[in-house]
């Protein structure tokens, strides 16, 4: 059995981790790439969104590489997610891959869910083994969060711009191949303490731009064309709450005991939205009230045709709470140099607001 | 006597009849704003971003139309119907969708349904809605008890009749029992069976389709509709194409749409506006088991906002064509 799961984010390291603990045969897709995208693209019924277009294509490679038990996240839920690994499964049946997709359900098995299917996937390994190869995948997807964190504040207020983005790529590296605890934690100690010491620019107080929107395009540069690193050149620190972390912990371990950590957004965001509309949209719209005073800007981001994040921006223009919103919808039709000028435009406006207020 | 009112719209076309019986059994008066025009669509779509979808945009459009005529709008927040059967976020953020990009609207009437939290918390969500009008819990559970039977009788008026929406509504508008016309489906003259599979809201706006069933019936074709089939046929074949449904409104795209390539239809043309993912996917699904079945041919027709009718029309027409033909080579062959 050779069990392959779509890319998001950095998210193939700890998985990667994990399966080599267990003693699964893992493949990591390619990376996200133009084949991906067309691929992807080619095979989708025209009307879906970036999400499935990019997880089809991830699929179809892994499937290229050998990879028979694919892994799809999804779970019953008003998002349309829910189905997509059935029409994955019958479109890769269709190209003649004989691979079966597996569906996660996110939404209503929670950590029970992802231990079975492991220890399924690992040939009925012993429970202690699974629990251990969990939480030393655990441990990486936290250090890789912490670093992307202090990246994110190094980046605007570096003098020579792109060294953090250097250390960043390096700090992933290192990650990936530290094998056991002791590794990983003088990697994270290494690299906090390099990026601590990049040259600042002290007198400088970035602008702050909230980043949100739907879950995958926020955590897959593919699909965002890297938004928030071409902030960071334009001198903007970059705030989001999403992190594969933060969201780990909650559904995992804290929701079930009934801590919630998104309850304050969604009450922020009560006087607009009263209900939750499937997928992100509620948060969407919580955010941008509750970091109001907090942030300079909002950049909001969305796939092409997600309605819930289309019913949140209807919503958003109209809040009290008045910060700047930018929406961006990633489909396989964005370019760079158009996000770009909007990105710049975008900044220079939040910079003569900031200029008017003072 | 405080007017209530319902923009002709999404799930009119499914719940009317309800809705009516239970604002009018608790003394109110209905409203319904006109058939779709293009001024409407025009203004409803002026509010809100352009990705949002074809149907909401003429939504806010008929509630628009409504601003100055009544004095609440009623528009459900209809999360679940089903145990685990999810709708489309659209009608979750109507009320609050509406609430933002139409600030002059009257006051909204809203009501949370969702059978996953239990009949008590539905019941609670009844009262809440019905207390508007009349104080006395037994007075609103009469109105509902009233308004489920109209729900129930309307459903049945459609399948066991062959009935359209605007049929049903109309036989049960009008106090007579008077014959309705003879159908245009019991025509001797009959050259073939399309079925017409979609969300009712794109199939009876004779706006939105560029009147697609009137011309179907006007060129002889018999049309089959998802209405005309019973709950049971309908959850049937969603099970063998889909598995399980996972939207509330699956039954009347897949459900349909398998039922009718499996029998019946001389051939399947599916309705979908753009940029609606559920739709995609299952009109995928239907492609998919009609390619397989090769029963009848599929077709689905993408309808959005630009308005020329005549792109659809020549696709309308080579698809009519092609099944005629098909029909006369099988009749050929039983001779």
């Amino acid at each position: 059995m050779r069990v392959s799961i779509p890319h998001m984010g950095n998210l193939y390291i700890p998985l990667k981790a994990l399966f080599q603990r267990l003693g699964v045969d893992y493949i990591v897709p390619p990376f996200n790439n133009r084949r991906t995208l067309s691929l992807g693209v080619r095979y989708s019924p025209e009307g879906l969104c970036i999400p499935f277009k990019l997880t089809l294509g991830n699929l179809i490679e892994a499937a290229e590489l050998g990879a028979d038990t694919l892994i799809m996240p999804g779970g019953f839920g008003i998002c349309r997610l829910g189905s997509y690994a059935a029409t994955q499964e019958q479109i890769l049946h269709d190209l003649g891959y004989d691979a079966q997709v597996l569906q996660i359900g996110l939404s209503e098995r929670k950590l029970l869910g992802f231990l079975e299917l492991f220890k399924r996937l690992s040939n009925n390994a012993p429970w202690t083994k699974i629990i251990s190869a969990f939480r030393f995948g655990l441990a990486k997807l936290n250090a890789l969060d912490r670093i992307e964190r202090l990246v994110q504040k190094v980046r605007p207020i570096e003098r020579a711009r792109g060294i953090a983005n250097k250390l960043y790529v390096k700090a992933i590296k290192a990650i990936d191949d530290a094998d056991s605890y002791d590794a990983l934690k003088r990697v994270q100690v290494d690299y906090i303490d390099q990026l601590n010491e990049v040259a600042r620019d002290n007198g400088v107080k970035p602008l702050i731009v909230g980043i949100t929107g739907e879950f995958y395009v926020l955590l897959e540069p593919f699909s965002n064309l890297d938004v928030e690193s071409e902030l960071g050149k334009l001198g903007v620190e970059v705030r989001r709450a999403t992190f594969i972390s933060e969201w780990t912990k909650f559904t995992m371990f804290l929701n079930p005991l009934g801590f919630d950590a998104k309850d304050r957004i969604h009450k922020a965001a009560l006087p607009y939205l009263k209900r939750d509309v499937g997928g992100d949209g509620w948060e969407s719209v919580g955010e941008k009230v509750f970091h109001a005073k907090e942030y300079d800007g909002l950049i909001h981001l969305a796939p092409f045709t997600c309605m819930p994040e289309i019913v949140a921006q209807n919503i958003m223009s109209s809040t009290r709470e008045n910060i700047p919103v930018l929406t961006i919808l990633c489909d396989e039709q964005i370019a760079k140099p158009g996000m770009l000028t909007r990105l710049e435009a975008f900044v220079d406006l939040l910079e003569r607001r900031r200029r008017a207020s003072i | 006597m405080t007017k209530v009112g319902i923009p002709r719209a999404l799930l009119y076309y499914q719940y009317y009849p309800m809705w009516r019986t239970f604002f009018e059994e608790l003394g109110a008066e209905v409203v319904v704003s006109p058939p779709t025009t293009q001024a409407m669509l025009s203004s409803g779509s002026s509010r809100v971003v352009a990705e949002t979808c074809l149907p909401v945009k003429i939504f806010l459009g008929h509630v628009l139309s409504l601003v100055g005529k009544c004095d609440c709008v009623f528009i459900p927040a209809i999360r679940s119907v089903k145990r685990k059967v999810y709708n489309c976020s659209k009608f979750l953020g109507l009320p609050d969708m509406t609430r933002a990009v139409i600030p002059e609207s009257p006051p909204i009437l809203e009501i949370d349904i969702d059978v996953n939290r239990g009949k008590r918390v539905l019941y609670q969500a009844i009262y809440r809605l019905g207390r508007h009008f009349n104080w006395n819990p037994l007075r609103v559970k009469q109105a509902s008890i009233a308004a489920w039977q109209a729900h129930l009788n309307y459903q049945q008026l459609m399948s066991r009749h062959g009935l359209t929406p605007h049929q049903a509504i109309a036989r049960i508008s009008t106090t007579s029992e008077a014959e309705p016309e003879a159908h245009p489906n019991s025509l001797a003259s009959v050259r073939a069976a399309i079925a017409v599979i979609g969300h009712p809201y794109l199939l009876y706006d004779e706006y939105v389709n560029h009147r697609l069933i009137h011309r179907l019936e006007q060129t002889h074709n018999r049309v089959l509709t998802p209405e005309m089939l019973t709950v049971d046929e309908l959850e049937s074949a969603t099970v063998r194409l889909a598995g399980k449904a996972r939207w509330t409104y699956d039954a009347e795209v897949v459900g349909a749409g398998g039922h009718y390539l499996e029998s019946g239809a001389d051939g399947v043309i599916g309705i979908m506006t753009f940029g609606c993912g559920p739709d995609s996917l299952m009109m995928a699904m239907v492609r998919r088991y009609a390619s397989r079945l090769k029963t009848a041919p599929f077709t689905s027709l993408t309808l959005e906002e630009h308005t020329a009718d005549g792109g659809m029309l020549t696709r309308l027409e080579a698809f009519l064509d092609m099944i005629y033909r098909r029909r006369r080579r099988q009749a050929e062959v039983c001779v």
